[in-house]
C-alpha cells in the first residue's frame, strides 16, 4: 500500500511523448487519465511499470525511488489493452500466474484464484484457455491476474474500450465496487470521457507532452484548462465557433459567422469577456446546452434560427445537426421528437454554460488568471 | 546470443572460405600441402579454369540445367498448385493428393538419382518399356538415357520429378491462405476465370512464387548429388556441372590449387546472385511482415 | 451453379477444364509410377527384376527384403549413423538457432540486427564448393579425422543452423513482446519469463525447425559421401554402394530406399502445417 509520486519524468527527446509529467496518486485514489489515441497514455503506463525506461525524471511508488527498479521486483501490476493472456495457459493459470511467481504453496494458490475468480464471476470458466471466452471473460481474467498480485500500484489501459457496450456498463460498475482497486493507487487509461468521469476520484486530461489538466471529474468536465480538454470531454463533441466580441449601446455580445449566431454573455462571462483588448476568441457550447424550441414556444435565452442538416434518432437522445448560417450546431434533442432534413428549427442557447477560449492557445477565458 | 552461431559460421564457412581464397592463389596439391610448402601463382588457377574448355561446357550444362531443372519446375508447380486448388474443392481430396504429389521430395536426393537409374535403364528399364508398350519404341529399339546426349536430360527429368513439389507445395499453401473475401467481390463483379486468374491470384501470389524460384535456383544452382550417382558426370563430361568438376578436382584428384580456382569462381557467382536475391527477399519479407 | 452459367455462356470453358484436370492426372501418373514401381521391384525375387523384360505386377511377392535390412549387420548400422547424425544435428542447430532467433527477434531490431539475419540467411544459400574441401583437410588433421559423427553433425550446421536461426527469429517476432511483459509484471525475471510464456509459445515453430533440420540431415549425401564412408555411413552413401552394374540387387535397393523414405513421409503428413511455413522461409503462413 502506497502512493505513486511521478517526478518530472521524460521519454523521448526529439519528440518527447512525456515532458517533464509530474502527478501524484494517493493511496486509495482512482485516478483516471483520458486522452486521445497515439497521446502516449500508455507509454505513461509502461514508463511506471518499468518497461520503458526513463528518459529523466523519477518514479517513487510509497517512499521508494523506483526509478531503476526492475518491472519483476517493482510491485505494480497492470492490464494491457490487448489483455495479454498467455495463450497456451488455462484462466486459471493466468490468473495463478503472479503466485506461481512467488512459488506459493498449492493450496494459497487454488484458494487464492477460487476468491478471486468468483468476485469476477468466471469461476466457471477456470478449465477454459483464453480464446475459449468472450472479450467480457478475457477482461476479467486479466483483471483477476493483477488483482491476485496485491501490487502497490495497479495499472489499467483501456481495460473495458474493446467491450460491447452491455458488458462495458457492468465492468464499469464493479471498477467502482471492486475493494482491492479502492485500497491502492490505481492509475487508469482510457480514451472515452464516460469511463473518466463515471469512475475517476480524479482525473487528468492528457494532451501532447503530458497533463494538461488535473481535477475532480466535475471540475474538469465544467471549467477544461483549455480547448483541447473540452474536446476530450464529452461526447458529442462541443461545438466550436470562431467569434468575435463586438461592443455597443447595449453592452457586449458573441458573435458567430456575421452575426448568424450572436448573443450577449452570460453576465459573470460578460465582465471577462468586455475587459479583453483582444476581440477574437472561440466559444465552446456543448451540446447537451442547446435545445431545440418547440414551435411557437417563448424562449427566456437567446435563440438562434437554423435548418435541420442531419438528425440520428438514438432511443434515449437524439442528436440533431442543424445548419446555421454556414456553421454546423450539434445539438441533443429529447428522445420523442422527429426532425426532417430541411425543417427549420429554432435554438435556444443555454449560454451560462458557454466557454470562451483564446484562439492562439486554447486557454480557457473564464479560468486562471483574467 | 548471437555470438555462438556467428562463430560457428567464423569457423566452418569464413575461416575455410579465406583458407580457400588463398590457396586458389598458389599451386597447392596433395603434396605440397603434406609438406606445408607451396608456392604463389598468381592468377594461374583462375586462367586455367576459365581457359579449359571442360569448365565452359559445364557452364552451359549448368544453364541447361537451371533453366529446365529450376525454372520449370517453379513454373510447373504454380500450375500445379493452382489447378489442384482450384479444381479440386473435396478437403481431404487435396490433402492426400498434395501428399502424393510432395512424396518424392521426401526421399534423399541420392536415392532419388538411384531409383531413376533403375527406371532409366537401357534394356529392361521400365521407362523404355513403357515407350515399348505405348509404341513410341519397337522392336529392339531402345533408349539409352545415359549416352552422351542424353544424360545430362536424365538428371534434369529425375530432379524435376523430385523438387517440382517445393514451389507446388508453397504456392498451394499461398494460395490457401489468400483471402476469400477478393474473390467473392470478384465474383459479384463477374469477373471471368480468367480474368480472376491474371488479375487477382497471379499478382497476389507472385511474391510467394519468387520466394519458391529464389530458393529453387540457389538449390539448382549447387545441384550435384544426383550428378554423383547417376551419371559422375559422364559419359565424356557430357553431364558434368561446375561445382561437380570443383570436388572431383580438389577430393579425388587432390588439387587443391585449382580446384580452389573452381570453387572461388563459383563462390562469387553464387555471391552476386544471392546479393541479388537479398535485396528483394528483404522486400518480399518486409511486405509479409516477417522483418521490419 | 455458376459454373454451369459461366460454362453455358462460353463453351469452351469446360475443355479447358478438362484439360487443366488431364494434366493434374497426368502428373499424378508421373509422380506416383517411379514409387510404385520401387515399391513391387522390392517385393519381386531377384530372378524376376533381372529378365530382359520388367515385369509391373510381381509374379512372386517376397516380403524379406524389408526385413533383409534389418539383419544385415551393415545396413542396419547406416540407418542407425544417419539417425544418430540427424537427431545429434537437430538438436544442436535447434539450441544455437532458437537462442540467435530470440536476439534477432527481440533485442536487435534495428539496420544491423537485420543486416545479420540476412546474412545469417544467405549461409543457406551459398554452394558448400567453397568450404567443403577445405573442410577436408582440417577435419582430417583433427584427433577424430573426417570419417566420424562429429564431423557430419558440426557440417551439417553450414545449411541447419542458419535456417534454424532465421526461422527461429521469424517466429519469436509472432510471439508477442507484451506477453513476456505481463510476465514480467506478474513478477517473473527474464529467463524465467521466457520459459513460462515465450518458449511455449513458439514451440510450434520449433517442431518446424526441427522438422526440417532433420529430414535435411537424414536425406544429406554430398558431405556424407565426400568426407565419411567407413567408420561412419549414413544410409544415402551406403545405398549406392549395392549399385554396381549388372549385380545390383534392387530388390533390396528399393526395400532399403523406401524404408529410408518412411521418417520424412511421416514426418509430412503429421506436420505438414508446420513444415510449409518453414520451406517459404516464413512467408507463407501455411
Amino acid at each position: 500500500m502506497a502512493r505513486l509520486v511521478l517526478d518530472e519524468i521524460c521519454k523521448g527527446w526529439d519528440f518527447p511523448v512525456l515532458d517533464r509529467l509530474s502527478l501524484t496518486v494517493e493511496e486509495g485514489e482512482f485516478f483516471v487519465i483520458v486522452g486521445p489515441s497515439g497521446i502516449g497514455k500508455t507509454t505513461l503506463l509502461r514508463c511506471v511499470a518499468g518497461l520503458e525506461r526513463l528518459d529523466a525524471g523519477r518514479v517513487f511508488i510509497g517512499d521508494r525511488d523506483a526509478t531503476t527498479i526492475k518491472p519483476y521486483r517493482r510491485g505494480v501490476a497492470m492490464t494491457f489493452e490487448s489483455y495479454a493472456l498467455y495463450p497456451h495457459l488455462s484462466v486459471y493459470e493466468n490468473i495463478a500466474s503472479p503466485l506461481r511467481a512467488r512459488r506459493l504453496p498449492k493450496a494459497t494458490i487454488d484458494q487464492t484464484v477460487a476468491s478471486v475468480a468468483s468476485l469476477l464471476k468466471i469461476d466457471h470458466l477456470l478449465d477454459r484457455r483464453p480464446h475459449e471466452v468472450s472479450g467480457g471473460q478475457k477482461q476479467r481474467t486479466a483483471l483477476g491476474r493483477t488483482l491476485v498480485a496485491k501490487p502497490d500500484i495497479f495499472l489499467l489501459d483501456e481495460p473495458i474500450s474493446h467491450l460491447d457496450a452491455k458488458i462495458r456498463h457492468e465492468l464499469r460498475r464493479q471498477f467502482h465496487t471492486l475493494e482491492e482497486l479502492r485500497r491502492v493507487a490505481t492509475l487508469y487509461v482510457t480514451h472515452d470521457y464516460s469511463e473518466a468521469l463515471s469512475l475517476g476520484d480524479r482525473i487528468g486530461v492528457m494532451g501532447k507532452g503530458g497533463l494538461i489538466q488535473v481535477g475532480s471529474p466535475r471540475d474538469v468536465f465544467e471549467n477544461p484548462a483549455d480547448l483541447f480538454a473540452a474536446r476530450v470531454l464529452g461526447q458529442p463533441s462541443i461545438n466550436e465557433f470562431q467569434a468575435m466580441i463586438e461592443r455597443d449601446a447595449n453592452g457586449i455580445h458573441v458573435s458567430v459567422a456575421d452575426g448568424a449566431i450572436r448573443f450577449p454573455p452570460a453576465g459573470p462571462h460578460a465582465s471577462v469577456l468586455g475587459r479583453r483588448q483582444d476581440m477574437g476568441i472561440s466559444v465552446g457550447m456543448r451540446p447537451q446546452h442547446l435545445s431545440v424550441l418547440p414551435e411557437g414556444a417563448e424562449a427566456n435565452r437567446p435563440t438562434v434560427t437554423g435548418s435541420v442538416d442531419v438528425y440520428e434518432a438514438l432511443g434515449a437522445t437524439g442528436v440533431l445537426i442543424a445548419k446555421v448560417g454556414d456553421q454546423q450546431m450539434t445539438v441533443i434533442t429529447p428522445p420523442e421528437a422527429h426532425y426532417q432534413t430541411g425543417e427549420p428549427v429554432r435554438i435556444a442557447l443555454d449560454r451560462d454554460h458557454f466557454l470562451y477560449f483564446d484562439r492562439g492557445d486554447g486557454r480557457n477565458l473564464m479560468v486562471g488568471p483574467h | 546470443m548471437v555470438g555462438i552461431p556467428i562463430l560457428v559460421i567464423v569457423l566452418i564457412v569464413i575461416y575455410p572460405t579465406i583458407w580457400m581464397f588463398y590457396h586458389a592463389f598458389h599451386d597447392t596439391n596433395m603434396m605440397s600441402l603434406f609438406r606445408q610448402d607451396w608456392q604463389p601463382v598468381g592468377f594461374q588457377n583462375f586462367e586455367a579454369v576459365l581457359t579449359s574448355e571442360r569448365f565452359r561446357n559445364s557452364l552451359w550444362h549448368l544453364a541447361i540445367y537451371l533453366t529446365f531443372g529450376a525454372c520449370l519446375q517453379v513454373v510447373l508447380g504454380t500450375i500445379l498448385a493452382l489447378i489442384l486448388y482450384e479444381s479440386v474443392k473435396t478437403g481431404w481430396m487435396r490433402v492426400v493428393l498434395l501428399i502424393i504429389m510432395v512424396l518424392p521430395m521426401m526421399l534423399p536426393p541420392s536415392i532419388t538419382g538411384i531409383l531413376w537409374r533403375f527406371l532409366l535403364q537401357a534394356s529392361n528399364g521400365a521407362v523404355n518399356h513403357i515407350l515399348l508398350n505405348v509404341g513410341i519404341l519397337e522392336g529392339t529399339e531402345r533408349i539409352d538415357w545415359f549416352s552422351v546426349d542424353l544424360s545430362l536430360w536424365s538428371l534434369v527429368i529425375a530432379d524435376t520429378w523430385q523438387w517440382t513439389a517445393l514451389p507446388l507445395l508453397i504456392v498451394f499453401s499461398g494460395r490457401v491462405s489468400l483471402p476469400p473475401a477478393v474473390y467473392e467481390a470478384a465474383k459479384v463483379d463477374g469477373a471471368s476465370g480468367y480474368q480472376v486468374m491474371r488479375r487477382l491470384t497471379l499478382p497476389m501470389l507472385r511474391e510467394i512464387i519468387a520466394i519458391a524460384f529464389i530458393l529453387r535456383f540457389m538449390d539448382a544452382y549447387k545441384f550435384v548429388d544426383k550428378v554423383y550417382v547417376m551419371t559422375s558426370g559422364g559419359p565424356a563430361q557430357s553431364s558434368e556441372l561446375p561445382v561437380y568438376i570443383a570436388f572431383q578436382t580438389g577430393i579425388r584428384e587432390f588439387q587443391v590449387g585449382l580446384a580452389a580456382g573452381y570453387a572461388i569462381i563459383i563462390f562469387v557467382g553464387a555471391a552476386l546472385i544471392i546479393t541479388l536475391f537479398l535485396q528483394y527477399l528483404k522486400r518480399v519479407m518486409r511486405n509479409a511482415g516477417v522483418v521490419d | 451453379m455458376s459454373r454451369t452459367a459461366a460454362s453455358a455462356g462460353q463453351p469452351n470453358y469446360r475443355l479447358i477444364r478438362y484439360v487443366l484436370l488431364a494434366f493434374l492426372v497426368i502428373w499424378l501418373v508421373f509422380t506416383l509410377f517411379p514409387l510404385y514401381f520401387a515399391v513391387i521391384t522390392a517385393l519381386k525375387p531377384v530372378e524376376e527384376i533381372n529378365r530382359m523384360v520388367p515385369t509391373f505386377w510381381p509374379e512372386t511377392f517376397r516380403i524379406d527384403n524389408f526385413s533383409g535390412i534389418f539383419a544385415d549387420p551393415g545396413s542396419l548400422k547406416s540407418l542407425i549413423d544417419s539417425i544418430i547424425i540427424a537427431s545429434a544435428n537437430t538438436a544442436l542447430s535447434l539450441v544455437l538457432g532458437t537462442l540467435a532467433g530470440y536476439a534477432l527477434a527481440r533485442y536487435l531490431r534495428g539496420a544491423l540486427g537485420e543486416n545479420l539475419a540476412f546474412f545469417i540467411l544467405s549461409q543457406r544459400m551459398f554452394p558448400p564448393v567453397a568450404i567443403l574441401i577445405p573442410i577436408f583437410f582440417l577435419f582430417d588433421a583433427t584427433p577424430w579425422g573426417t570419417d566420424s559423427y562429429i564431423t557430419l553433425i558440426l557440417l551439417y550446421l553450414v545449411f541447419n543452423m542458419p535456417l534454424a536461426t532465421w526461422l527461429m527469429m521469424v517466429f519469436f517476432r509472432d510471439a508477442p513482446k507484451e506477453l513476456e511483459e505481463a510476465a514480467y509484471l506478474d513478477g517473473y525475471t527474464p529467463l524465467r519469463a521466457f520459459f513460462k510464456v515465450t518458449l511455449p509459445l513458439v514451440v510450434p515453430g520449433m517442431i518446424s525447425v526441427a522438422m526440417l533440420c532433420w529430414i535435411f540431415a537424414w536425406n544429406e549425401y554430398l558431405f556424407a559421401n565426400l568426407l565419411t564412408g567407413t567408420t561412419v555411413k549414413t544410409f544415402p552413401v551406403h545405398i549406392p554402394t549395392f549399385v554396381a552394374g549388372s549385380q545390383t540387387l534392387w530388390n533390396f535397393v528399393m526395400a532399403f530406399s523406401l524404408v529410408a523414405m518412411l521418417p520424412p513421409v511421416i514426418l509430412f503428413i503429421i506436420l505438414r502445417r508446420y513444415m510449409v511455413r518453414g520451406l517459404s522461409l516464413g512467408v507463407v503462413k501455411g
